[in-house]
């Protein structure tokens, strides 16, 4: 009844569209102005890890980021911007690069230069690779090495879709990697179908003015294909220390992300929606003290990765906690009534209170604006109003039907295995 | 940048720019770079480079690790040749379209980022 009641009030009342899309020079350009007193613009470039051409050369990418280009050096970058007071961030997703740079009103003019001419005019010099970049990307791999949570993510990314969106975010410890190659990969990568412009804080018709100005020398034609994803799912468990017990069992799906799966995942999501208390998620009762379950929701384009991350201090924690979830995961096939209308409206609020932050609404945007539609809320709110139970049923049995994707990190001899979970 | 050396300020780029002065001064400039000898210990003008320096250190980490070894066996070489006394055979003499600036391009590299860092630490800003 109340959950009713909330879903609809959402619905009404941000009733708007966030942003036309509109073609500067053959790169698309989205932006929003909501009257906040800062502005920010990301350069969303399809150069995510799916695209790699050898592994880690996104990653090599990302770190060149603010590195020297022809109009100014790696130093000038950071002075300028430094005296201009504004933050750049390069960030790097599966499908995704995005070049981000947040600044006070009115100095879009510097910002968008630093941005494009990482864009057109980046050097890749050997000695900034060595000096600046290589460092970086070492320190980041033992960062994503030491998170028990963040190494099974990557592995069971790699179990689940092997190449293409398996490929990891971060490169080999090892990797043979040179300047050269991310030269090369960023020449394929930087061309204008690849690169959607989006704005916060800032209007339309002078972003896309300026975007046309300085993008107008890119090449258009882009060099890049990628396989359809597919599913495959498998088992490994690694030996690792220091860190929790993790176990993730993990659930794909080919095809463009189902609004039942963020329902679902609402559903089991153990974190409660008032501080301190214990969640209403059929998994939050079963759970030993000291166990966490998060559940982890991953739409990609063209597939989606679902699952649960079990962590604790011992195994014996672990395999209980991980009993719980498998079998609440099973059980959200029969998801109904009021249950299901939380779920919902849970999921609702979630996709609505994303697109407040500044990351969220350009995540929501960006992917739409490369693919060239506009965007709205209402959209995603309505895909999750058509959830039903049968569709709920249908999309639960067919997800736990496919092959689990079952990781382990931890001390391996003791962590309990894909069978003895009731997988 | 020192007050004398290859690493100071040099006429070079100007002498090349006049046609009427590199025809005079190269062949002069030629036999004074015979003449002084290190080619006939194999070695390169770079690497007669002071490098006890903190920009030349940095230049010398540029190199590619091909450059880098052959400039250590170049080193070897010569200071072998010179606790014998003697000048190698003449067919490992640096060849005058060996001797090339390998290093120098770097230390120049190298001298625009320190002043620039200069530049950026002493700059006075007006907003416009």
């Amino acid at each position: 009844m109340l959950a009713a009641r909330a879903s609809t009030r959402n619905v009404q009342r941000i009733a708007r569209s966030f942003a036309t899309v509109v073609d500067s020079a053959g790169v698309k350009v989205a932006a929003v102005d909501s009257n906040r007193p800062t502005t920010s613009v990301t350069f969303l470039v399809k150069a995510g890890s799916r695209f790699e051409t050898k592994a880690g050369v996104a990653h090599g990418l990302k770190n060149f980021a603010f590195k020297s280009t022809a109009k100014r050096s790696a130093l000038g970058t950071v002075r300028e911007t430094e005296l201009y007071g504004g933050l750049l961030s390069a960030n790097l997703s599966r499908e995704h690069l995005a070049l981000t740079a947040e600044f006070l009103r009115g100095d879009e003019q510097y910002f968008v230069d630093v941005l494009s001419s990482f864009l057109t005019s980046a050097k890749f010099t050997r000695h900034e690779f060595e000096e600046y970049v290589t460092p970086v990307m070492q320190g980041e791999i033992e960062l994503s090495n030491a998170d028990p949570a963040l190494h099974a993510l990557e592995l069971a990314h790699a179990l689940a879709f092997r190449n293409g969106l398996g490929s990891s975010i971060y490169a080999t410890p090892h990797s043979h990697l040179t300047a050269e190659d991310i030269k090369a990969f960023a020449k394929s990568a930087f061309t204008k179908d690849n690169i959607a412009v989006v704005g916060t804080g800032i209007d339309q018709d002078s972003l896309a003015r300026l975007v046309e100005q300085s993008l107008s020398k890119i090449s258009t034609s882009s060099a890049f294909s990628s396989s359809p994803s597919s599913y495959f799912g498998g088992e490994t468990r690694i030996q690792g220390h220091g860190g929790p017990q993790t176990v993730f069992i993990g659930f794909g799906s080919a095809g463009a992300p189902a609004p039942e799966l963020a329902a679902i995942s609402a559903h089991l999501s153990t974190t409660p929606s008032v501080k301190w208390s214990k969640s209403l998620s059929p998994i939050a009762t079963a759970l030993p003290e000291g166990t966490s379950v998060q559940t982890v929701y991953l739409p990609y384009s063209d597939a989606s990765l679902f699952g649960l991350l079990v962590q604790g201090p011992t195994s014996a924690s672990v395999k209980e906690a991980g009993k719980a979830a498998v079998t609440a995961l099973k059980s959200a096939s029969s998801l109904k009534g009021d249950d299901l209308k939380k779920a919902v409206a849970k999921a609702k609020f979630a996709s609505a209170s994303a697109t407040e932050s500044r990351e969220g609404l350009v995540s929501l945007l960006g992917s739409k604006v490369l693919t060239g539609s506009a965007s709205t809320l209402e959209a995603t709110l309505s895909s999750l109003d058509g959830v039903s139970e049968s569709s709920v049923s249908k999309a639960a049995s067919a997800l736990v039907g496919a092959k689990p994707t079952f990781v382990a990190v931890g001390d391996i001899s003791s962590l309990p295995h894909a069978d003895e979970l009731g997988l | 940048m020192p007050l004398y050396g290859p690493l100071s300020f040099s006429f070079a780029p100007q002498v090349l720019a006049s046609k009427t002065l590199s025809r005079w001064v190269k062949p002069f400039a030629s036999w004074y770079a015979e003449q002084s000898g290190y080619r006939k210990y194999g070695l390169k003008y770079d690497d007669l480079l002071v490098e006890e320096r903190d920009d030349v250190q940095r230049a010398l980490g540029r190199l590619t690790p091909a450059e880098g070894y052959e400039r250590a066996f170049r080193l070897k070489r010569a200071s072998q040749a010179s606790v014998l006394h003697a000048p190698l055979p003449k067919e490992q003499w640096t060849k005058i379209s060996e001797d090339t600036r390998y290093l120098a391009p770097h230390v120049r590299d190298v001298e625009k980022e320190d002043s620039e860092r200069a530049m950026w630490d002493t700059i006075s800003v007006k907003r416009k």
